[in-house]
């Protein structure tokens, strides 16, 4: 297909080509084309199948109002074809076709559509029930447009940024750069968003004269550069708005360009004040076969000439209801396009310069006239013009018709932002007739037509907007205003809805294929308002929201029931505006992970990293996941585990015992020199939250240790439930500055004796002391002796700088006692073979102190201190009906071990388990789970059921705990 | 989401910043001073007003204050809370 090269109000670049597929076939666009726009110039016509009847479609509208040009791009489906910018090498498919969008075999249900009224799905499917289930599988195969393959991955770039700015302007068109400019110009910033990738709105294609020769596309320029040269205007194209909340939130999805580090961007604009001003779109003209491919909008048509450079078809017929038309009509003549026929939906009130020129060219205007019926097979071949009454007809051959009721607002952004919408009578838009506070529309929305009018409109509230902010404007203001008011108001619309037919195949939704026939059906039914036929003929709840029927609907509802007390209102209409990735919604990758000091060094030594929580964790140090290397090494010579991840704090000042006191359930008064104390924090429910050990290290200065998993929290959680009293007290997080080792096993002590000159023989580091001391007279550490694993281990903190050289140099002292690394499952198997408790794994949300057998914790002395959970803990005591932490071994000791989380059981629910495991230590599977009180007593039976095994139960019996080691010999070793 | 906070230490800040502590119901009582209900009233129930409400705010993306602010629950949006009286 020929294009046009030379015009000035190209976005194409000729010369830059661009290969994309369509349907398995190579063609070539060019730089700037939309995926619509590259096929069409490529001969293509028919772009997809409609929802429901399989009926071809095609271009209309050119802003993606409608599901007529949602296509698969690169298996991505229901992307807007009309929006999107062409990329080299895509590859391009249509939705909802069986074969091609040309030859379709489901096109039969074209012909079916006298057998699914309004409704169809309800009234069929209603009765009986049973029918439900074979019903659904049958609406499911045909509901929807796209189709996901099961194994998609979404692929491409998505980020997310959170502006602020004094000014939100909302379309970039003259308005709008107007209303920018007059913020910016009083000192304030501006973010202005447009939806399409250049600034200019309804200026910037057009080449009817703005003022003194120049140009309306010209002006759109001009203005683009002066806010362009505004360096306090932060401009967004290709970004749609699609949500305003209160505060003045506002919401819009941003297309990246080559050059961008994105492909689509979220962005979350607060704003003190916001102008909206996003012109208007065009209101579909209904007449029967409307919506038949050849038959598209005016700025559709004149877009594809203007901007893309394509000639929309050879020979026109133009059916419309705007000067709008005319002008195009007009432009795309001296273009090339052959004209039978202009019919306008007016009597009369057209410019009379617009009448002079076609007068002139020898366009035939007929004047109260409008297109009813639309021919051809596939594609347009035909029109039927007739007189508004359908009195008389007459029909022309064409290949495409230009057809449009008249102009409607995009009140969208004003919609979701909660204003107030009435129907104006004198120009047949739903105007603002309350807005927010700090909001304010301007532009051709209102119904302004004259360019000066459009743009001082946009001036005048950009300036109250400036005024919101503070800014003092009142002379501003005032110019401004008189401006408006010395030019054309508000122009009178069109109010015609449909052409005189019987509406079987006019379509007022293009998305969802709902006919004027099926809303009459509706209306007969006793639906008298838009917002409810809307629900039972699913007009305008398809992708396009409100776009196609959105005026149209309301305004046919109103004049058909012909009654005063329903006066037109708009259906609701809610976020997003447009169609939008759910990844683009979800942003940027969030998932940030951190990362131990001894990172690399376990990686080099063979660590299976896993994801936990917020860390990157060595889980294996081989393949053997079951350990068994580092669980024998650790229990017979020595091993060395990365936990740097416990949380690690310094609460220090006049009041920290005090706080201490509050949070954790032990009496932290009672803390020995040289010794560790541990303890438990419960929440006021005395369900347990935590727990670790607590070192004084000073006067009125404590070190201590949380779980992993609480460490985010802790501070959080002592400033909380200290807030009333005002302590004096300070805290601070360690657990990134220091890193700690835990050496353990039999050998501990040798290994440590070799790197040190402390005395740490049994009776000077005696176990549960702590002891600060040097590692070859140079590194700090701070050092436990615990037995989290239940063998003689010695839990050495160190600033995190240091944690390398620790490790290798424990590493390189223990390698004549067979030293080596074990990882976070061993570690797991080892404590739980001790029965040492992990929080969150031996207990949920419900678990109390009780519960998990660490009551003894609890001082019920300290009466004094307000403990958080003191009072639930007395009152739990003693309470029935609990699921208690036990010990368990299978009843036949060949049995495999029992899932972790899987269900413990009788004829009801009775307990899960928290952990078990085939003991290589014991030689035999051991557990510990969570089971109703009724089942703790040693030797009961536990019915153990495993998600998906049907009628296989496994069976254990409640154990003594602890398993290995019961007289806590090894860690005091 | 559209909701700002003022954090008496960092000014007004996006709510994503801060996390929610409850209604302020002043400090719990003293052990004693307990029994069920009591315990109950203070612990777990509220009076979730439909419109001012004084509560708790951490700025846990922040400074890491808690602190109270007026909340108007049917907007979602910070208020200026009633006039401090002087005693
Ligand atoms: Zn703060």
């Amino acid at each position: 297909m020929n294009r046009f090269y030379q015009l000035p109000t190209l976005r194409i670049d000729p010369t830059r080509k661009k290969t994309f597929t369509y349907l398995g076939k190579t063609y070539q666009g060019v730089d700037g084309d939309t995926v619509a726009a590259a096929l069409y110039a490529n001969g293509i016509r028919i772009f997809a199948r409609s929802l429901k009847y399989h009926r071809p479609r095609g271009l209309y509208s050119m802003d993606g109002e409608c599901s007529n040009t949602c296509m698969e791009v690169d298996n991505i489906p229901n992307v807007r074809a009309e929006n999107t910018l062409l990329k080299n090498g895509m590859t391009v498919k249509a939705q909802n076709v069986k074969g091609t969008p040309e030859k379709d075999f489901m096109g039969f249900m074209d012909k079916m559509s006298w057998a699914m009224p309004a409704g169809f799905y309800y009234n069929t499917m209603h009765k009986p029930a049973s029918i439900w289930p074979i019903a659904l599988k049958q609406i499911r195969k045909v509901a929807g447009l796209g189709k996901l393959a099961p194994d998609f991955e979404m692929t491409g770039k998505y980020d997310e940024i959170f502006p602020t700015a004094d000014v939100c302007v909302i379309g970039g068109g003259p308005a709008g750069m107007n209303a920018a400019l007059a913020a910016a110009e009083n000192g304030l910033r501006v973010i202005l968003l447009e939806s399409r990738p250049w600034l200019g709105g309804f200026f910037e294609y057009r080449a009817a004269q703005y003022q003194n020769e120049t140009p309306l596309f010209q002006r759109a320029r001009d203005l683009a550069k002066q806010v362009a040269d505004t360096p306090d205007i932060r401009t967004f194209t290709h970004t749609a708005m699609v949500g305003a909340y209160n505060n003045n939130l506002i919401t819009a999805f941003q297309t990246g360009g080559a050059d961008d580090s994105f492909d689509q961007r979220y962005i979350e604009i607060r704003a003190q004040s916001v102008v909206v001003a996003t012109g208007c779109i065009e209101r579909p003209l209904l007449f029967e076969n409307n919506e038949k491919p050849g038959i598209m909008q005016i700025a559709c048509a004149h877009r594809l000439a203007r901007t893309y450079g394509l000639l929309p078809g050879e020979k026109a017929v133009f059916s419309i209801g705007h000067d709008l038309g005319l002008e195009a009509a007009i432009d795309l003549f001296d273009l090339g396009l052959k004209i039978s026929c202009v019919a306008d939906i007016r009597e009369d009130g057209q410019d009379p310069d617009l009448v002079e020129i076609m007068r002139r060219k020898k366009i035939p205007l007929l004047r109260g006239w409008v297109a009813t019926d639309a021919h051809g097979k596939k594609t347009l071949n035909k029109v039927t013009l007739s007189t508004l009454q359908g009195t008389r007809d007459k029909e022309f051959a064409c290949d495409l018709l230009v057809a449009s009721a008249g102009m409607t607002p995009v009140t969208g952004p004003l919609a979701v932002a909660q204003a107030e919408l009435c129907f104006d009578n004198h120009t047949g838009f739903f105007l603002p007739a309350n807005l927010p506070v700090k909001m304010h529309a301007a532009g051709r929305m209102l119904g302004l037509n004259d360019a000066l009018a459009i743009e001082a409109s946009g001036r005048s509230a950009g300036l109250l907007a400036a005024a919101d902010c503070g800014s003092s404007v009142d002379t501003s203001l005032n110019e401004a205003r008189a401006d408006l008011e010395n030019l054309p108001g508000p122009v009178k619309g069109s109010k015609m809805v449909t052409a005189p037919v019987k509406g079987d195949k006019t379509f007022i939704c293009f998305d969802e294929d709902t006919t004027v026939k099926n809303i009459k059906q509706a209306i007969k039914k006793g639906f008298d308002v838009a917002e409810l036929i809307k629900r039972f003929t699913s007009a305008s709840t398809g992708p396009g929201q409100g776009g196609i029927p959105g005026h149209n609907l309301p305004l046919f509802v109103a004049q058909y029931n012909a009654d005063p007390d329903v006066s037109a209102k708009p259906t609701t209409i809610r976020p997003p505006l447009v169609p939008t990735f759910i990844a683009t919604y979800a942003g940027a990758n969030h998932d940030m992970c951190k990362r131990t000091p001894l990172d690399a060094l376990q990686k080099k030594a063979g660590g299976v990293f896993r994801r936990i929580g917020v860390w990157s964790r060595a889980r294996y140090f081989s393949q053997d996941f079951t350990c068994r290397d580092e669980i024998e090494n650790v229990r017979n010579n020595v091993g060395l585990f990365d936990a740097s991840t416990l949380g690690k704090f310094r609460i220090w000042g006049p009041d920290a015992l005090k706080a201490l006191q509050r949070v954790y359930v032990g009496d932290m008064s009672k803390i020995a020199d040289g010794k560790i104390k541990y303890s438990a924090m419960c929440n006021e429910d005395a369900c347990i939250i935590d727990d670790g050990v607590v070192i004084k290290r000073g006067e009125n200065d404590y070190y201590f240790t949380t779980s992993t998993a609480r460490a985010g929290a802790a501070v959080e959680w002592i400033r909380y439930h200290t807030r009333y009293d005002g302590w004096n007290f300070n805290m601070v997080n360690l657990t990134d500055a220091l890193g700690v080792i835990n050496l353990a096993g039999p050998n501990a002590r040798k290994v440590l004796a070799k790197v040190t000159d402390a005395d740490i023989s049994n009776d000077a580091f005696p176990y549960a002391g702590y002891r600060e001391f040097k590692i070859k007279d140079t590194i700090p550490v701070r050092v436990m002796r615990l037995g989290f694993v239940g063998e003689l281990s010695y839990e050495l903190h160190t600033p995190s700088s240091y944690m390398p050289a620790l490790w290798e140099i424990l590493e390189d002292a223990g390698s004549e006692f067979g030293i080596r690394n074990f990882g976070l499952e061993a570690q797991n198997v080892l404590r739980m073979e001790k029965c040492h408790l992990i929080i969150g794994a031996e207990s949920e949300q419900r678990t109390t102190l009780h519960d998990v057998g660490l009551g003894f914790l609890w001082d019920r002395t300290k009466t004094d201190t307000k403990t958080v959970g003191a009072f639930a803990l007395k009152q739990t005591e003693k309470q029935d009906g609990r699921l208690k932490l036990v010990g368990f071994k299978m009843e036949n000791s060949d049995a495999r071990a029992p899932r972790d989380g899987s269900i413990i059981v009788d004829s009801k629910i009775r307990g899960y388990v928290c952990i078990a495991r085939n003991s290589h230590t014991l030689n035999e599977v051991v557990g510990l789970a969570l089971v109703d009180e009724s089942l703790a007593e040693t030797g009961t039976k536990l019915e153990i059921y495993e998600d998906e095994c049907g009628d296989e139960r496994l069976y254990a019996v409640v154990a003594l705990t602890p398993f290995y080691d019961p007289d806590a010999k090894r860690l005091k070793m | 989401m559209a909701l700002t906070i003022t954090c008496p230490i960092c000014g007004k800040r996006n709510g994503y910043e801060f996390r929610f502590g409850g209604e302020e119901k002043g400090p719990r009582p003293a052990e004693h001073e307990l029994n069920p209900e009591t315990w109950c009233d203070y612990v777990h129930n509220n009076n979730c007003a439909a419109g001012v409400q004084n509560e708790w705010w951490f700025h846990r993306d922040g400074c890491g204050s808690w602190f109270t602010i007026f909340r108007n629950t049917l907007t979602n949006l910070e208020v200026d809370g009633p006039e401090e009286t002087n005693e």
